[in-house]
């Protein structure tokens, strides 16, 4: 379905990553499975280091560290919040919203509209609609979206379809209205009866977590995981995206009647180097324009993924000037999700190391 | 068919495959080069496999058989 929002902007990203980090060929030791093919694994899709938390490391952790760290530099005043978006698959507790844990800690006011949302890969576009949707109320003028995930420690160091890729981080988008009248694109699609693509099998309710879902099973190729652990069915999410997203691009750019050589750039989901080129093969897009540098450097860390893509490498362009931008996350759900809009003019856009 | 041999060959870093030869008996055949062989599928191709169809395929030749048939569907 498509959507058009009016006299939007996002007037700042900061990107939090964990300072652990951690590199694949550190890692591979831990893979049953020969060392040659590991190397070759590390060649084709991308990968080298990541970010992981420590243990214990939760959301709100992140989530109140950049809020922090914006309020301490004077990038953003605690008392000016009016909504609190939490985009997450990783919450601190079942109840209550971690958007209120964040709230409470930092001491904001009551006067605000906290919200958490269940998703993940398309995260940042969900969430991002979310708040042009909240900015329609004339008592919110500025949305606090915050993506924010801590999979890593909900995945098998013992599973080389996931582990090598996982990233944690967290990402602060301010979102504010624009007096500029200019029509922001978007459009979305859900498959939920593909749900069982990417899940975390136990630890909900439908299977709680005990001492048998925690037991390491054999799941082919000598990868080990137990059912607390996340699971990606890697063939049928390339295959996904492949077949959904391009399509999906296509469609956006006709509905708002933009030509693909107009967008300056296509900022995606990072979910490895392998899928993106592969994406950028389909859609004629040359490299240059799709960044794809992310999970190399600090892993895919779900929904903050395009947020980081973008303070990675636009940080200075965007605090200059303007671009046009297609944004697209796609993944767990199934979820895929674009956007073209213009952005720029950042008031920071920047990443910092937590602690 | 003799480009299709020719990509499957490069993916498991071979000089040359044949229509008979088992897929599961090189070396490099695991879960990257069924991946590797779905993109190149893909791009070349316009036909987008699952890692579930390589449960149906033995040979090279199965391989090249199963593609054909969902070129035509």
């Amino acid at each position: 379905m498509n959507f058009t929002f009016r006299r939007k902007r996002i007037s700042g990203i900061l990107t939090i990553v964990p300072a652990n980090e951690r590199s694949f060929i550190e890692e591979m030791k831990n893979f049953n499975f020969p060392e040659s093919r590991s190397l070759k694994l590390k060649e084709v899709m991308g990968y080298d280091k990541h970010r992981l938390v420590e243990p214990g490391v939760c959301v709100s952790d992140l989530a109140v560290f950049g809020l922090e760290h914006l309020f301490k530099n004077g990038l953003l005043h605690r008392d000016e919040i009016d909504a609190l978006i939490l985009v997450t698959q990783s919450p601190d507790h079942f109840m209550p919203p971690t958007s209120n844990v964040i709230q409470g800690r930092l001491g904001l006011k009551h006067d605000m509209f906290c919200m958490d949302i269940g998703q993940g890969c398309a995260g940042f576009v969900i969430g991002l609609m979310q708040a042009f949707l909240l900015l329609e109320q004339e008592s919110i003028q500025k949305v606090v979206l915050i993506n924010a995930d801590v999979l890593s420690r909900k995945t098998s160091p013992k599973d080389r379809n996931s582990y090598p890729l996982v990233g944690d981080a967290a990402s602060i988008t301010v979102v504010e209205r624009d007096a500029e009248d200019l029509v922001i694109h978007a459009n979305l699609k859900m498959d939920g009866a593909r749900n069982e693509a990417l899940m975390i099998p136990a630890g909900g309710f439908r299977m709680p977590s005990t001492p048998a879902t925690a037991v390491l099973e054999d799941v082919g190729d000598n990868n080990l995981r137990a059912k607390d652990h996340l699971r990606m069915d890697g063939s049928a999410v390339f295959n996904f995206v492949q077949v959904e997203v391009p399509p999906m691009i296509e469609s956006l750019l006709a509905f708002a009647g933009v030509s693909m050589d107009a967008v300056d750039y296509f900022l995606c989901h990072q979910p490895n180097r392998f899928m993106l080129q592969k994406l950028a093969d389909k859609m004629k897009v040359p490299y240059a324009k799709m960044p794809m540098n992310v999970v190399e450097h600090f892993g895919n860390s779900s929904g903050v993924t395009i947020p980081m893509a973008i303070t990675f490498n636009l940080a200075t362009r965007l605090k200059n000037g303007h671009l046009q931008v297609c944004l697209s996350g796609f993944g767990v759900g199934l979820a895929w999700s674009s956007m073209l809009m213009r952005l720029g003019k950042l008031s920071f856009c920047e990443m910092i190391d937590y602690p | 068919m003799n480009e299709f041999l020719t990509k499957i060959a490069n993916i498991l870093e071979e000089n040359a495959v044949k229509e008979t030869d088992e897929l599961k008996a090189f070396a490099q055949w695991d879960s990257l080069a069924v991946l590797s062989v779905i993109a190149m599928l893909d791009a070349n191709c316009g036909v987008n496999l699952r890692a579930a169809d390589f449960e149906q395929v033995t040979t090279v030749g199965d391989l090249w058989n199963l593609v054909q048939s969902r070129k035509c569907s």
